[in-house]
């Protein structure tokens, strides 16, 4: 198989082709199994090639095709698969494939069933792009891509302005990214001369350092992060994302795009090593998002919107291991993150579908025993999000922990303090939600309780596969299967004994979550609503999101339309532009109505006309011949 | 001698027939008085030599042209202000460039080409020189010739059935 | 003033007596022979002219304006037939629609 990661690639593509070309003729079965055979074939071509990767140990390369030549430089379509982009493929193409099957039991009767699938198999080729890719520009290619299809689907119900609005902010704000990582591209190409990631690296570890700023080079990559990977200050568009299908949320929003972002600063690690003030931004910026989400997701209603925090919150505290050096210990973050917040979104999904379509949790409640596939699966993923041991969060995250308190690039004490404290409110805030949602009295009303409803097995069946992942994912110790690649930060030897007290500490703060979310929100969770009454100031600005929507909206927002309106439009457009083509037809219909004058219609006045230029010519000649 | 008194006469008539075309009412008149200046000028070309010319004057000019003109003011016997006023309004203004014109030509006639006896007033030119020089030179032009005579041909049959289509 | 002085000035003096025609006349097919009239003004100067340089292309070209002339007059008749349908009259000045 010479070409098997190309083939990891195209096979997507094909299905986005036949989907959209064919799918609206040829029925939902077919759109199924092309939607869903072709992810789990590209899962499998992915699983093949871990295995022959496994076999040679050196990373595989694959070109695919020669696009410019540009002096004595190949800007080609290279694919390359060593350990890191094993991971991210294989979370890639496997996620996505449960999520593709989830899918056909979610949209079943939506009218654009084969649109849809077409998107998400769109959606799967430019993100296999993205982490395949062996150039920085091949990663850009699909960077833009996976926001392409992002846009689509969260707008895909786009009848309805507002989630056509949500996919436009999306994309807008991704753009603001994109210029910070376009510029990071060109100061690497015109320095180093070259954009392939793993020369990059190269160049940065070698004997001869480049001469050029790494944090430099990192900021300006990081500012593309923020935007992808939703952090402070670009994490606005994440939260209205939601209004894409639930399967959307989980796949794109949760699972893999939004973490494109950790993928590229762990990929260009070699750089970020030599950078120190970019990474000590990058960990202040995650611990920072991590907090300020998780703060706007306790008082969330909509759970759709909780799990968006969270994922803001989890993408901070994968960026805070990044920016204290941990990058093997980030991905393993994102690994365990992925399955546990498909798997909660999909919940969610279920949860929505069994509601018929409500998402706001204070019209939910005593669900549990109704859906008890979802319940027990949703359980599983909250607990592992909260850190409980043994599953799959909690591994992730106490690595994250300790490596902010005792790396020796960049952690401190007051980055551990802030963490734990978000992993106190992470925990929480998701079994607030799991409370909300499941236990307690039913707040539905009468109607939608009678239609309360199990979800199919297409449905349930991803949720068991992923709950069990979710539980088990930690034990695959990823940090340390990267570790040849992307090695873990020397710590402190005055600090080791701390470690298995901070295990403990974080173990009691997971512990402590749970017993407050149910001593808060057990029964009739009357005592959350007297702290609510308590602190009504802090309440509307956690609801309000910080108002940071609000701060865009009067900072950016109205000054870029006033000046739109003001000098472009009213000055630029209608008074330049428009008064110049009017001054001249108004000209050029002034002198035609002169000109018009002569027209009589005489042919004798024409005829003088005509001898009087007969003479006019005579007379010059006379002068000049 | 002879032949200057003849070409003399024969200008003085092509003049006659020119400004009795400025005054005569009826366009019949003004039609033979133009065919009268056609055959001085025709006579004009015999004295010159171009033998040729002076036939294609007749017969085009005279016989073809004229006789069309002829027939379509027969055609339109419209009586109209145009035969009852026969001059328009710039009568005044039209005379006035006339004598100025006319003064301008003869001023650069006469100031500019210095009196020089027409070599060839006996002629060395025959049918059969044009003749070749046709066939042999400027044998495309002849043929275009055809083709914009055609195209005229054409060109008119569509006017008039034009006429029709809108009465129809 | 020798011969072709005179056939110059006479040439001259038909054109300019033609243009005046079209002036000064109401009548459309007078102003149609007019027109003729300055044409045969123009041949005459173009023979007078191609003689005394005694060369065949004059003659030639004297010809081509003829065959011009004819299918001029074979589209300027029908038009001015058409016109007199239209309006009922020959009067020059009666056509002016396209007045600006």
């Amino acid at each position: 198989m010479a070409h098997l990661l190309t083939l990891i690639v195209i096979l997507p593509l094909l299905g986005f082709l036949l989907n959209g070309l064919l799918g609206n003729r040829l029925g939902k079965a077919f759109v199924s199994a092309v939607g869903c055979g072709l992810p789990l074939l590209a899962f499998a071509a992915a699983v093949t090639a871990f295995q022959s990767l496994q076999a040679g140990g050196a990373p595989l390369l694959d070109i695919a095709f020669r696009w410019a030549l540009v002096g004595d430089y190949a800007f080609e379509i290279t694919f390359y698969f060593d350990r890191l982009s094993a991971v991210m493929t294989l979370i890639v193409t496997g996620v996505g494939s449960l999520i593709h099957v989830y899918s056909t039991g979610y949209m079943k009767d939506d009218a654009s069933y084969a649109r849809y699938f077409a998107y998400l198999n769109l959606f799967l080729f430019f993100m296999l792009l993205l982490v395949l890719g062996r150039s920085l520009l091949v990663l850009f290619v699909g960077w833009e891509g996976v926001g392409l299809a992002s846009y689509l689907l969260i707008g895909f119900w786009f009848e309805d302005p507002e989630k056509a609005r949500a996919g436009k902010k999306a994309f807008i704000t991704n753009r603001i990214g994109d210029a910070g990582f376009l510029l990071g591209m060109f100061v690497i190409y015109s320095t180093l001369g070259t954009l392939e990631m793993d020369r990059i690296n190269a160049a940065f570890m070698g004997p001869e350092l480049p001469a050029v700023s790494a944090s430099l080079i990192g900021i300006l990559l990081f500012i593309g992060a923020t935007g992808k990977s939703a952090q402070i200050p670009l994490h606005v568009w994440l939260p209205d994302a939601m209004a894409g299908p639930t399967p959307v949320s989980a796949l794109i929003h949760a699972a893999t795009m939004v973490t494109a972002g950790v993928y590229l600063v762990a990929r260009l690690s070699g750089v970020y090593l030599h950078a120190p003030e970019a990474s000590e931004v990058i960990a202040v910026i995650g611990v920072l998002t991590a907090f300020f989400a998780a703060t706007i997701a306790v008082v969330q209603t909509d759970i759709k919107k909780v799990l968006a925090y969270s994922t803001i919150s989890q993408l901070g505290f994968m960026f805070l291991a990044l920016g204290v050096g941990a990058y093997g210990v980030a991905v393993f973050h994102l690994y365990t993150h992925a399955f546990f917040k498909a798997c909660l979104f999909l919940g969610a999904g279920s949860v929505i579908h069994a509601m018929g379509g409500e998402q706001d949790v204070r019209k939910m409640g005593g669900l549990a025993r109704k859906i008890p596939w979802t319940f027990g699966t949703f359980a599983v993923a909250t607990a592992a999000i909260a850190g409980l041991p043994p599953l799959a969060g909690f591994f992730s995250k106490d690595e994250i922990l300790w490596f902010a308190y005792a790396s020796e690039a960049g952690g401190s004490p007051w980055l551990w303090a802030l963490a734990s404290f978000t992993a106190l409110l992470t925990a929480f805030y998701m079994f607030r939600l799991l409370w909300l949602t499941f236990f307690g009295q039913p707040r539905m009303d009468q109607h939608t309780a009678q239609h309360v409803h199990e979800s199919p097995p297409s449905m349930t069946g991803v949720l068991v596969v992923l709950a069990i992942l979710s539980a088990v994912g930690g034990f695959l110790s990823i940090p340390h299967f990267l570790e040849g690649q992307l090695p873990l930060p020397a710590v402190d030897e005055h600090l080791h004994h701390l470690e298995t007290p901070l295990i403990v500490t974080s173990v009691v703060i997971a512990l402590a979550g749970l017993a407050g979310a149910a001593f808060f929100f057990g029964g009739d969770a009357s005592r959350a609503a007297r702290v609510r009454e308590r602190f009504p100031g802090l309440h509307r600005l956690l609801s309000g999101k910080y108002y940071v929507d609000e701060l865009y909206q009067a900072v950016i927002g109205r000054p870029l339309v006033w000046i739109s309106d003001r000098i472009f439009l009213r000055l630029g457009d209608r008074a330049i532009i428009d008064g110049t083509l009017h001054g001249l037809t108004g000209l050029a219909r002034f002198t035609a109505g002169l000109l018009g004058r002569v027209q009589t219609g005489s042919l004798h006045l024409y005829a003088w006309l005509v001898l009087a230029g007969i003479f006019a010519c005579l007379a010059w000649s006379w002068g000049h011949v | 001698m002879m032949e200057q008194v003849l070409l003399w006469f024969f200008a003085l008539a092509a003049l006659a027939g020119g400004v009795l075309m400025l005054v005569l009412r009826h366009p019949m008149r003004v039609a033979l008085a133009l065919i009268s200046t056609m055959l001085s000028l025709a006579g004009i070309y015999a004295m010159l030599g171009v033998h040729v010319i002076a036939v294609f004057q007749v017969l085009i000019y005279v016989g073809a042209v004229m006789v069309f003109m002829v027939y379509a003011i027969m055609l339109l016997d419209v009586r109209d202000p145009s035969f009852t006023r026969r001059y328009s309004a710039y009568l005044l203004p039209g005379l006035a460039g006339l004598a100025v014109l006319a003064f301008a030509f003869v001023h650069a006639i006469r100031g500019s080409l210095p009196a020089v006896e027409a070599p060839a007033a006996g002629g060395n030119f025959n049918v059969q020189q044009f003749s070749v020089a046709f066939l042999n030179d400027y044998w495309l032009y002849f043929e275009l010739t055809s083709v914009l005579l055609l195209a005229a041909v054409v060109a008119a049959i569509a006017i008039l059935k034009a006429r029709r289509g809108n009465n129809g | 003033m020798d011969s072709t002085q005179l056939l110059l000035v006479l040439s001259t003096a038909l054109f300019a007596l033609g243009l005046t025609g079209v002036i000064v006349r109401r009548n459309l097919l007078v102003m149609l022979m007019c027109m003729e009239l300055m044409l045969n003004g123009v041949i005459l100067s173009l023979v007078t002219l191609s003689q005394q340089a005694a060369s065949t292309t004059g003659a030639v070209l004297v010809f081509l304006v003829f065959v011009v002339a004819a299918a001029e007059i074979a589209i300027a008749v029908p038009i001015v037939l058409l016109l007199a349908r239209r309006k009922h009259t020959l009067d020059g000045d009666a056509f002016t629609d396209l007045r600006g």
